[in-house]
């Protein structure tokens, strides 16, 4: 009489393997119900992701060289050969714009990698040491978050002097007190739940649960803040640029060439106020609506935490 | 209640000292040498050494960090903001001529922001998906995203150009000419209004779907009252309480917004001078502006908060 194997419920090796090879399809799925869900954030974020490439592929999208004075056609309103015009000393303001989200999105990437990040990796820990680390952590927090956020960016940057580090530092320092807060929030429900106390009981480290277990739990919240922070950030470093804290010039910000406009003359010339503004306005509303999107995808729940 | 007003106060103290060290860590500590911050790096190195000495022991920056940090405090105790070191005004007197302004626009633009976004919300609330609320989503989700400083120039232009009008550059005040004053006052006031409503709208019409839900709504309709009552006084206060903390926590984003919209508007506030002190590189005028906006902002957020629990009794007994 042959024995046979009894089927196993959850039969390990197969189903492992059959989610590696499904991972590509599982995305692809995932991002075809993302557009079912919310057209209006996928569109948004196919229009981030043109904002994207367009910082990437400047110098080929440009049709001037952005820092490069041309004496025979300043202050010239849109016009066939400059379509965004020109400013005060000829450089092309199409040229300016499209250069200009290198920085915008340079910053705004660096500041919510460094800041939000940073904030997250606190709030985790404080949350799940809890105690007097906690208490320590949340008045720290609670000083930082009695600056308005570009107050603070603002002395910072100034303090550190003007450059591209700065700026990022400057903006990133504000982020931290948000992700500290929202992922403590989240730490803080999930340690008790009976999957982190079994973990404990089987003896796994400190270090293991919070990776392993717990930090797992945190991507989707993370996620979302750091979108949305994405925005924030962008109006932070286009309002650092505009009161001349910023990255310096002659390299163009969105915010410097708002700056600029103003030392045009006693009335700024329309497009070189309405451009760079218009760049900035359809960005952070690109990054906000994607946000949106990936909030009411990954975590209905968090409409209202985050 | 007055249990928690001494614990909400005494908090707050405890925030102002914290608030006092960053503020000293960040614009004293940090820029590692305060003269390259004022005359600039290539300033700093046409200065002799001796120049250099006396400059710092004149400004008292070659003592000890502990010495200078308290020294600033007993002076912001006694009511000595220093002054600036470009021009002759105190910061205590600038702070008093051009305070007042910047509180008005705080003020109205608060004030226009309830008046704007709380009717949005409700027609938003009652109508859910209708087109009404659609659009007023889409404008508030769009107003999140415009910078108010560019809208801000936005309306200077457009003024100038449709009307051939210009805000009057001089700061009259409320006593002595209220109508110069309001013209001075209103466009950034609008301004930072919108932006504020944008949020408000947000959380107030959340809010409000969520309390006409409640069991109480149903049985004021139930026994007869009509819509309007039911909003206005059963359903309406009690959906306003987050907003009234969104409001309070919004007040930062007045300060702070109005330093860059004052620039757009070249309106003579307070806002205005952070950003010449900032361009200027003037680091004492900066530290004290910064730890005077936080204070403020961390006082009004007391207010804020006292104001909710005399409004609602569940979190003073908490």
């Amino acid at each position: 009489m042959t024995v046979t194997e009894p089927k196993t419920a959850y039969p390990v090796e197969p189903v492992s393997l059959a989610t590696e090879s499904s991972r590509l399809p599982r995305a692809a799925g995932g991002f075809r119900s993302f557009i079912r869900r919310s057209p209006l954030s996928a569109f948004w974020g196919c229009i981030a992701a043109a904002i994207i490439l367009m910082a990437l592929a400047a110098p080929v999208l440009a049709p001037y060289e952005p820092l490069k004075s041309d004496f025979r056609a300043m202050s010239k309103p849109p016009n066939e050969r400059h379509i965004f015009g020109t400013d005060q000393i000829g450089r092309d303001v199409l040229s300016r714009v499209i250069y200009g989200s290198r920085a915008s999105l340079t910053i705004a990437l660096g500041a919510v990698l460094f800041g939000t990040t940073l904030g997250a990796l606190w709030g985790l820990a404080s949350g799940y040491f809890g105690g007097r680390f906690d208490i320590v952590s949340q008045r720290i927090i609670e000083f930082l978050q009695s600056f308005p956020d570009l107050i603070l960016a603002m002395a910072i940057a100034m303090a550190l002097g003007a450059g591209f580090g700065t700026v990022i530092v400057a903006i990133a320092i504000t982020r931290i007190p948000f992700g500290g807060r929202v992922i403590r929030a989240v730490v803080l429900s999930l340690k008790e739940l009976s999957y982190v106390e079994a973990a404990r009981g089987l003896g796994a480290s400190h270090l293991r649960i919070m990776a392993r277990h717990i930090l797992p739990q945190c991507i989707a919240p993370y996620l979302i803040l750091a979108t949305t922070h994405l925005g924030v950030a962008i109006i932070i470093e286009a309002a650092l640029g505009f009161l001349g804290v910023g990255i310096p010039p002659p390299m163009p910000t969105w915010g410097n060439m708002l700056a600029d406009s103003l030392n045009a003359g006693l009335v700024p010339p329309w497009w070189l106020v309405l451009f760079p503004g218009l760049a900035i306005t359809i960005t952070v509303l690109a990054f906000n609506l994607l946000g949106d999107g990936i909030r009411d995808m990954l975590d209905p729940r968090l409409r209202r935490a985050v | 209640m007055y249990s928690y007003i001494i614990r909400r106060l005494a908090f707050g103290a405890v925030t102002v000292i914290g608030v006092s060290i960053i503020v000293f860590a960040v614009l004293r500590i940090l820029p590692g040498d305060p003269l390259v911050a004022i005359f600039g790096p290539e300033g700093f190195t046409k200065l002799s050494e001796a120049e250099r000495a006396r400059y710092m022991a004149d400004l008292g920056l070659s003592d000890p960090l502990a010495v200078q940090y308290f020294r600033w405090v007993g002076d912001i105790a006694r009511g000595n903001f220093g002054r600036s070191f470009f021009r002759a005004e105190s910061v205590g007197e600038m702070i008093l001529r051009r305070g007042p302004l910047t509180a008005e626009i705080a003020l109205l633009s608060v004030i226009l922001s309830w008046l704007v976004g709380i009717p949005v919300a409700i027609v938003s609330a009652l109508r859910p998906n209708s087109l009404g609320d659609n659009v007023s989503r889409f404008l508030s989700i769009l107003f999140l995203a415009v910078p108010g400083f560019w809208l801000g120039m936005l309306i200077v232009l457009a003024a100038l150009f449709m009307f051939g009008y210009r805000a009057p550059l001089a700061g009259p005040t409320l006593l002595t000419d209220p109508w110069g004053n309001l013209q001075v006052v209103i466009g950034p006031a609008i301004v930072l209004g919108l932006g504020q409503a944008a949020y408000i709208a947000r959380m107030a019409r959340s809010s409000l779907l969520e309390v006409i839900r409640e069991d109480y709504v149903r049985t004021a309709r139930a026994k007869g009252l009509s819509r309007r009552p039911v909003i206005t006084f059963h359903a309406l206060p009690n959906a306003l309480l987050p907003v009234i903390t969104l409001s309070g926590i919004l007040l930062g984003f007045v300060l702070a917004g109005s330093i860059p919209v004052e620039r757009a508007f070249g309106t003579p506030g307070l806002g205005y001078a952070m950003f010449t002190a900032v361009s200027e590189r003037d680091v004492f005028v900066m530290q004290n502006l910064v730890f005077i906006y936080a204070v403020v902002f961390v006082l009004l957020n007391i207010l804020v908060d006292l104001t909710i629990a005399w409004l609602d009794p569940r979190i003073r007994y908490r």
